[in-house]
């Protein structure tokens, strides 16, 4: 896998955020099975650490990055597979990432008014869950689009 | 015997002599006397560009993907804004010297423009 990122042309930076992100989703899926094992109280360590932890990597990398290469060319070139799979991950990431967020504030704290928080505590978990790794399916895409070099060429 | 000796240290004598002068043309044609550089499949060609002083050098994007010209000196002595396919950017070398650059969006793709 090393040997892989080595090949492409992507910043050492990308390629970190890679490898966050592939561990924050594979361990989010521990987190799942730490529930089913009603071990709640560390499912919800687990759970609300990475989401905070994604929420800060993509505030302090990814936004940056899509506001300095993607931005400026929406929604003119959004034909283009570059922008179109960065602009994809982005919006369902920022939704995934909120509602997250959400779920984190309605089940761990008592922030929220009663009315606003969550009843269908399964329905919402799995249903972020499975958003999330569609997220990380299409960060994965996007990084192959921007920094592997002959992959889309004959 | 004797001939047959000199004919192969000729022969051998040719082959490392053709290598050099192998060597010395794939140099050769990468520090040609244009002034464009084309960026296509993550790479800036040529790699290595001279050119006289005063000359505008032009990078052109023919790569599907966006790209930039950042120079590696610090202050930068030019950088351009990314580059989407077929666009341009300019700079015009005015002093002499080697000016090292490279793509910030994938730092692995380096180049140099030697002004003499």
């Amino acid at each position: 896998m090393i040997a892989a990122f080595l090949e492409t042309a992507a910043p050492r930076g990308a390629n970190v955020v890679l490898a966050l992100e592939i561990v924050m989703g594979i361990a989010l899926l521990l987190g799942a099975w730490l529930a089913r094992k009603r071990r709640f109280r560390q499912h919800a360590w687990c759970q609300s650490t990475i989401v905070l932890l994604n929420f800060a990597v993509v505030a302090a990398i990814m936004v940056p990055s899509f506001r300095a290469h993607v931005l400026p060319r929406i929604p003119a070139k959004l034909g283009k597979a570059y922008y179109a799979l960065a602009t994809m991950h982005g919006a369902l990431g920022t939704i995934t990432e909120l509602a997250g967020l959400y779920i984190l504030l309605s089940a761990g704290t008592s922030v929220l008014p009663e009315k606003l928080r969550i009843t269908k505590y399964k329905l919402w978990m799995r249903s972020v869950l499975g958003l999330w790794w569609v997220v990380l399916l299409l960060g994965m895409a996007t990084y192959t689009r921007w920094y592997v070099p002959h992959l889309f060429r004959k | 015997m004797f001939i047959a000796g000199l004919a192969a240290a000729l022969v051998l004598g040719i082959g490392v002599f053709g290598t050099g002068r192998k060597g010395s043309v794939t140099r050769a044609q990468q520090t040609t006397s244009a002034t464009e550089v084309k960026i296509d499949n993550f790479s800036f060609g040529p790699v290595t560009l001279t050119v006289p002083v005063g000359t505008t050098v032009t990078w052109t994007n023919r790569d599907d993907i966006p790209h930039n010209t950042v120079s590696t000196d610090d202050p930068k002595i030019f950088k351009s804004k990314v580059l989407d396919t077929d666009e341009k950017f300019a700079f015009t070398f005015s002093k002499p010297g080697t000016y090292s650059y490279f793509c910030s969006i994938h730092p692995k793709m380096t180049g140099k423009v030697i002004v003499q």
